[in-house]
């Protein structure tokens, strides 16, 4: 699997990704970092404990760790919680569809996770 | 001349993001341009950024991190003035967030995701560029240890300042601290620069508020441009009292040069020069603390200035006159001559005679005395060798000797030479020194002096009693007479204190072995007093006013007669 084929199955923009890592090989060095990055641990934590600081933080982190590696709809769905979490703002989602958006961050996360896993494996 | 990219230093640049990814990506960006430190918090960022605070070029900051996020620690920036220098760039994804970023002093931003590498490269130069060239602007405009202005900016914002209020009136004002040099020797340069630092501060609360400026020229000195005061005591006060008060133990003491004249046709350079120059004349006097340039200063300046422009011809045309004023030995039954004592004069072809008191001071004050000196020097020489040659008498007579002449590398060359011009014995040319010159630069004089009387020259101590000299000191000054002047000791009668003060002096010279001389002796009264006192010498209006060459042959006359 070419770090140009992971991209595609987990929904990433490799364009995005080259604009800032220019070559192929910057990108696979870089992408597999996402598995050390703290900052989903930091946004769970947060959501088990009710910390909405915590998850702010977080997802806040996570947006920008994903969006220079072009991983857009982890991005994406990243902003959209930190949005919401983000101190002195109002909240515009209901508690169900917060909780909803985080069950599909979580998902879209690991399934990005394995990917990348096997993409580092082989 | 562009420098070859191996021989220049990289630049520092800190990356402060929590997100480990982060970090690496600029890392990667510009770690081939850069010398990068990377930090996961503001608090350690912070701290990295204050252990490179003369390295640093440019701080990238994210926003969002935990322990100490970028909005503090852009605000600790802001807040430091050590700091101000180093420019820093905000890392964001957030519009909203760059106001506030800017607002807090942020120089720019650069958005996540990340623009291309290239792009982020250029940011960051072209920051760094900007940044230094304003640091050298504010390194040039400002003094780094008061925060003032420096000389060179000082005068244009002076004339903007009175371009944009044409109903101000300002005045030049120069402070500076007495002695300073001995604050920092005493205390330490740390110390010394604590004063400045306070007398600055001070200078601006009391002026920036009513709209003045200032400026640290050097050392000690600060300039004041300000808003015109019918006084200027208070300020004087109040700058005095702030800075003992701020500092501990600190027992400084200003001066003040105040220029209140000229106004904005008068480049504030030369008013400001002229405030200097009335600071300057404070020197020495510690009775008065704020001196005022005015029209009467200034007339005395101009007055002084043609003095100046004349003094090449009046040496040239032998204006300068050496007049003689004889010294009588009064231990015997009648007074007998023993010297004289050679004074200048100056026959100015406009201003008729000019008494020593008004030019001497201006002469020393630049160094033209040591010309006169050596010019009544010659004279004198030549004069006791004419006297010799046609009265046959030989008479000492003595020279004085300022201060400046004391540095003269040459002035045992000349002396000698003079001696041997006109075939004198070093005894008969006798040298005075006033004792201020000794209090001054003790050892110099000292070593001046011992080698002078190694060759056998006679050295008087001028003016003893009006300088500052220790009695252990006294002790091992190497002087062969004492000079008292009864100018300084007024209405002495038997008994008086002012009298006790004579037997003082006369006792010291006991003790030193040396005679008295008494100079300034105008009554018969006085003469009795010291004659009982025990003083052996005396010069004075009570013999004879100083006079010219010719005038005076009639004491050798006399004394030749008295000698038969």
């Amino acid at each position: 699997m070419t770090v140009q084929e992971l991209y595609e199955k987990i929904g990433g923009d490799f364009n995005a990704a080259k604009k800032i890592l220019p070559s192929d090989a910057l990108v696979a060095r870089f992408v597999v970092k996402l598995l050390k990055d703290g900052s989903i641990q930091k946004l769970r934590d947060g959501v088990a404990a009710g910390d909405s600081k915590a998850i702010f933080e977080g997802a806040h982190a996570l947006k920008g760790v994903t969006a220079n590696l072009g991983l857009t709809t982890l991005s994406d769905l990243a902003a959209e919680i930190a949005d919401e979490y983000r101190p002195g703002r109002e909240r515009t989602l209901s508690d169900d569809e917060l909780g909803a958006k985080i069950d599909e961050l979580n998902a879209k996360f690991d399934s990005t996770s394995e990917e990348i896993e096997r993409f580092q494996a082989q | 001349m562009p420098v070859p990219d191996g021989e220049k230093a990289k630049r520092r640049v800190i990356v402060i993001d929590d997100q480990e990814i982060n970090r690496e990506l600029l890392g990667m960006i510009l770690e081939d341009d850069y010398d990068v430190l990377y930090a996961e918090n503001g608090e350690v960022g912070l701290h990295f950024i204050r252990e490179n605070i003369n390295t640093l070029s440019l701080v990238l900051l994210d926003l969002v991190m935990p322990v100490m996020d970028g909005f503090t620690v852009l605000e600790t920036m802001r807040a430091d003035p050590s700091l101000h220098r180093i420019p820093i760039v905000v890392l964001t994804a957030e519009k909203s967030a760059e106001l506030k970023s800017l607002k807090l002093g942020a120089a720019d931003f650069i958005t996540k995701p990340f623009d291309a590498p290239e792009v982020i490269r250029a940011r960051v130069a072209r920051i760094i560029e900007l940044s230094e060239g304003r640091s050298l602007i504010r390194a040039a405009e400002r003094d780094e240890l008061t925060g003032l202005f420096n000389e060179h900016f000082f005068y244009e914002y002076c004339q903007r300042l009175e371009r944009y209020n044409p109903n101000w009136e300002m005045d030049a004002v120069v402070v500076d601290i007495r002695r300073f040099n001995l604050v920092n020797e005493v205390h330490g340069r740390e110390f010394g620069n604590k004063v400045l630092q306070q007398l600055a501060a001070s200078i601006k609360r009391n002026i920036e508020h009513e709209g003045g400026i200032a400026c640290r020229l050097e050392a000690d000195t600060f300039f004041l441009f300000c808003r015109k005061r019918e006084s200027y005591e208070e300020l004087f006060e109040t700058l005095s009292e702030d800075v003992n008060r701020e500092v501990d133990n600190a027992h400084v003491r200003l001066r003040m040069g105040v220029c209140i004249l000229g106004g904005r046709e008068v480049a504030p350079e030369r008013r400001f020069a002229r405030a200097k120059l009335a600071c300057n004349r404070l020197r020495g006097k510690y009775s008065k603390g704020i001196n005022i340039y005015d029209q009467e200063f200034h007339d005395k300046e101009m007055h002084y200035e043609s003095f100046l422009n004349d003094f090449q011809r009046a040496l040239e045309e032998k204006q300068f006159l050496v007049f003689y004023q004889p010294k009588y030995n009064i231990e015997g039954d009648k007074p007998v001559l023993t010297s004289a004592e050679a004074l200048v004069r100056w026959r100015h072809p406009e201003c008729g005679m000019v008494s020593p008191g008004e030019f001497i001071p201006l002469f020393e004050s630049n160094g033209l005395i040591q010309l006169v000196d050596y010019y009544v020097w010659r004279e004198s020489a030549a004069q006791i060798r004419r006297w010799r040659e046609e009265l046959g008498i030989t008479i000492p007579v003595s020279i004085n000797l300022s201060r400046v002449d004391m540095y003269d590398p040459e002035l045992e060359n000349k002396l000698l030479d003079l001696l041997r011009e006109n075939d004198l014995k070093p005894e008969e040319l006798l040298l005075e020194i006033t004792e201020s010159a000794y209090t001054d630069d003790a050892r110099t004089i000292i070593e001046v002096v011992e080698s002078l009387r190694n060759h056998g020259f006679k050295i008087e101590m001028d003016d003893f009693g009006s300088g500052y000299s220790s009695l252990n000191m006294l002790s091992t000054l190497p002087i062969d007479v004492l000079k008292m002047d009864m100018k300084f000791i007024q209405n002495v009668r038997e008994g008086s204190k002012n009298f006790r003060m004579i037997e003082l002096v006369l006792d010291i010279a006991e003790y030193l072995g040396v005679p008295v001389v008494a100079e300034g002796v105008e009554t018969e009264n006085q003469v009795r007093l010291l004659k009982n006192a025990g003083c052996s010498i005396i010069q004075g209006y009570y013999f004879s006013k100083p006079v010219d060459a010719k005038t005076f042959e009639k004491f050798l006359l006399e004394k030749k007669e008295v000698l038969k």
